[in-house]
């Protein structure tokens, strides 16, 4: 299969929740979803055994760009097609992809302690990277965090 | 042992709890897992990362593009070029800029030798976790023929700094190719040796055959990459399927095994040396002739760009976007090591304590690669120190 | 007063302590050596020790205070008694009686048998599974490396170790009894702990086994233990199977060869797991040593 063909059929299997397509580069396809059909989405991909997640990538825009977004690249071969989520910076929510993909269980963790969006269902949820002490509500990857919090005294 | 003493004592139905890392002999690397044992029979495994964040995707955002590539050559002090390379080879596509082919050359082939003596120090780390010292100490002899060889060409043993956004640093003389060739004739007779020690030493083979069998279903469904993934069986190399640079015109061989487990990881790796010094022989061979730099606009345009370079130890995975300034927005790394932690964990039920040391290794890890955004600080103690600060701290400590 | 001397001095005491170092040294030399290593210089086993036995001694919370002071001590003397019963230097040991054979092998024994006390003390995990592999272990080689020790015994129809030595004199019981030679050789590194019987030592696994918690003087005290302990198991397979020690050059060379063949076994092996080792000691080792006790008995009754 080529790379344009493999594309051609991400595009239909992606068709019934697609709401705008990009293709940025030859081998690329951008995909914009919403949050809510992202189970969907991903097991229709994972069911063709098209590709397989090889990241997902939090995006923050800043307030006046649209916030933050959650790109889900997936890869088959030469081809790459990235699943866009919008979220909104109160309470950006993600449903889990782990009950098709295992295997996106540390990058779901990344993404929510880096950049506070909550990954429901999520198999654990626990720290991956940030210390166990790491205070509450600071994501260090968001573009308005510049600091740690000064600590509370006890 | 931190825990309190009454935590520890284990009566019958507790959990017994083998801690490697952060600090233990088996992982000289900062990370931690925990294995729960039952005897000898290793039940549970547990792995807690991040011990040195570094913040380094949160520092791009205040570099620019050219500060940026020598901190990213600096995530990993084994695969520093493999870095290096998919950054600028991001940047390039941002800019629609192309390197030229003398260029892209001489990038495949530091990189090949980097993937040389990649995996010629996997095996001496391999060996030693399997208690087999000799096999250590000779491997990382020969792997100075490959050190030594990379400084001829670039000056350094391991931050090659080859790269600049648009080409290379360096070029390669014929003189050097030729010490080049005969270094990798010496690295050819050796790895022949190798491939035979891991495939016939029969004491050798009672630790690593059949040990942490990983099948071609399973490889996919964890989602392992890289040399761990071909050692199952799975076809996956970005060289191969998506080639980038000199690679389209110079197509390495790709090397599976079907067995899966860590005897096959082993050959794996070793074979992989061998199609590298093929490689690199014959682009030394059909080195193009021209430029070494193609020219970069200082701003680079607005637009996301992604590029994956096959690492070592699998796909390195880059993602930049930028926003018209001289700063990227974003860039987002993923190293192949976190996407091969997964496959560990599960591997590791049911077998034997000893062979953890060895599960873990198998997967080439690199914490480095891991563990690279955020600084980590007490929150206690979260003042800054400065260096004389810190050097009084020291002294008043020790002087007692 | 002879007897002090004889304790204290030679050829127990100091001088054992001595030659257990120097024959450190030749291993970690050697081994280096085949390695493609430099390896360290004469004198380090001796700087070791000092900074050893200089160092504060930690004693970890939650053991016996006694036993973790005492084990060491007890480890060491074990060792140095043994020493007293074989005929170090190619001399007339110190001490003889008949039986002493049964008496030093088990008082070899007990230092591995502190070793794994001496983990078991402790709260630590990596002791805990280090003190079950060395006594795992100590049951699996124990029994072999005594029945190859008494193949020879047989032959000389004595329990002492100096008749058997007598007997042996000039006789290289390697040629007639290679199976009995072999086992105990393996044996004695399985004794030792050397590679690729380190399993109840693997560093990349349980960091330092049974030892993991100790530190300074009772860490010292064990490692000088082991190095007695090689140096009278060299003595006494050399004396055994490479036709008795006759006099002190003699006894160099011909424990230095067993060294030299022990240390290039190491070199060559990789680490077993604890089950291969049993595994390999009841399936193959005491099969040998069996076999070969029975060919002496043969032998024995036929030529009778």
């Amino acid at each position: 299969m080529t790379t344009q063909e493999r594309l051609q059929q991400a595009a239909e299997l992606l068709a019934p929740w697609t709401k705008s397509t990009a293709t940025p580069e030859d081998v690329r396809l951008d995909v914009v979803i919403d949050a809510a059909d992202l189970g969907a989405a991903v097991a229709a991909l994972h069911g063709a055994r098209w590709g397989y997640l090889t990241a997902i990538t939090g995006l923050d825009d800043g307030p006046d760009a649209g916030g933050l977004q959650a790109l889900y690249h997936f890869i088959g071969g030469a081809a790459v097609v990235t699943l866009r989520v919008s979220l909104p910076y109160d309470n950006p929510t993600v449903p889990s992809v782990c009950g098709v993909l295992a295997s996106a269980s540390f990058f779901e963790r990344e993404l929510a302690e880096m950049f506070g969006v909550t990954v429901v269902d999520t198999p654990n949820p626990d720290r991956l990277f940030l210390p166990e002490d790491w205070p509450d509500g600071a994501y260090p990857l968001r573009k308005d965090y510049t600091d740690v919090p000064a600590p509370q005294a006890d | 042992m931190t825990q309190p003493i009454e935590k520890i004592e284990t009566p019958k139905g507790e959990r017994f709890i083998i801690p490697i890392g952060p600090q233990h002999p088996a992982l000289k690397e900062p990370g931690h897992f925990e294995f729960t044992v039952d005897g000898e029979t290793v039940k549970d495994a547990t792995v807690r990362l991040g011990y040195v964040h570094r913040g380094i995707e949160k520092a791009t955002e205040s570099r620019n593009y050219i500060q940026n590539l020598y901190l990213l050559e600096r995530i990993c002090g084994i695969c520093s070029h493999t870095h290096a390379m998919t950054y600028s080879l991001g940047v390039e596509k941002l800019a629609g800029v192309e390197a030229p082919p003398r260029a892209q050359a001489i990038r495949v082939i530091v990189a090949e030798l980097e993937r040389i003596h990649s995996h010629m120090l996997w095996l001496g780390v391999a060996a030693h976790e399997a208690g087999f010292d000799t096999l250590f100490m000779y491997s990382w002899r020969d792997r100075e023929t490959v050190m030594d060889l990379l400084e001829l060409l670039s000056g350094n043993r391991v931050n090659y700094s080859a790269n600049v956004l648009g080409g290379v640093k360096f070029d390669i003389t014929p003189e050097q190719a030729g010490d080049v060739l005969k270094g990798l004739d010496f690295l050819e007779g050796r790895n022949r040796h190798y491939l035979d020690v891991v495939s016939n030493d029969a004491l050798l083979l009672g630790r690593i055959r059949g040990v942490g069998v990983m099948t071609q279903a399973d490889a996919e469904r964890l989602g392992a990459i890289g040399p761990t993934a071909r050692a199952s069986g799975v076809a996956l190399d970005v060289r191969i399927d998506a080639p980038y640079i000199a690679y389209k015109d110079f197509q390495p061989a790709l090397i599976t095994e079907t067995a899966g487990d860590l005897e096959a990881r082993f050959k794996v790796r070793v074979r992989e040396i061998e199609e590298s010094i093929r490689l690199i022989r014959l682009l030394l061979e059909h080195l193009p002739e021209g430029e070494l730099v193609a020219r970069m606009p200082r701003r680079i345009p607005a637009g996301e760009a992604i590029s994956r370079v096959e690492a070592p130890r699998g796909e390195a995975f880059y993602f930049i976007k930028s926003n018209g300034t001289d700063t990227p927005a974003r860039v987002k790394v993923r190293t192949p090591t976190i996407f091969n932690m997964a496959t560990v964990l599960s591997l590791a039920k049911g077998l034997q304590l000893a062979d953890m040391p060895m599960i873990l290794v198998g997967i080439d890890p690199c914490f480095s690669c891991n563990d690279r955004m955020v600084t980590v600080r007490e929150a206690e103690r979260a003042e800054t120190w400065t260096w004389n600060e810190l050097r009084e701290h020291g002294i008043k400590v020790y002087q007692r | 007063m002879t007897s002090i001397i004889e304790l204290l001095l030679f050829p127990s005491g100091l001088f054992v302590l001595a030659l257990g170092l120097a024959y450190e040294w030749v291993d970690r030399k050697l081994l280096a050596q085949m390695q493609n290593r430099i390896g360290p210089r004469w004198f380090q086993p001796f700087a070791d020790l000092i900074k050893l036995l200089a160092k504060e001694e930690i004693v970890p919370e939650g053991v016996n205070r006694v036993l973790f002071l005492g084990l060491p001590v007890v480890a060491l003397a074990g060792a140095l008694t043994a020493a007293l019963y074989v005929p170090l230097l190619g001399l007339a040991p110190a001490y003889s009686f008949p039986g002493d054979l049964i008496v030093t092998v088990y008082l070899l024994s007990l230092l591995t048998l502190c070793m794994g006390l001496a983990g078991a003390n402790t709260l630590d995990r990596f002791s805990l599974i280090g003190a079950t592999r060395t006594l795992t272990q100590l049951f699996s080689y124990e029994a072999p490396f005594m029945l190859a020790l008494l193949a020879p015994a047989l032959v000389a129809g004595t329990w002492q170790i100096s008749g058997i030595v007598a007997h042996a004199d000039g006789q290289w019981m390697l040629l007639t009894q290679p199976l009995g030679f072999i086992v105990a050789i393996i044996g004695l590194m399985g004794k030792l702990e050397m590679p690729p019987f380190d399993a109840p030592e693997a560093e990349t696994e349980i960091v330092a086994g049974a030892l993991t918690e100790y530190s300074g003087r009772g860490y010292a005290l064990f490692r000088l233990g082991k190095n007695v302990e090689l140096v009278v198991g060299l003595t006494l397979v050399a004396a055994f199977y490479l036709g008795g020690v006759l006099n002190p050059i003699d006894f160099v060379l011909k424990t230095g060869g067993l060294l030299l063949v022990m240390v290039g076994v190491h070199a060559v092996m990789t680490r077993m797991r604890i089950e291969q080792t049993v595994g390999l000691w009841w399936r193959y080792g005491a099969l040998l040593v069996l076999v070969q006790i029975l060919i002496q008995l043969v032998w024995k009754v036929a030529a009778a």
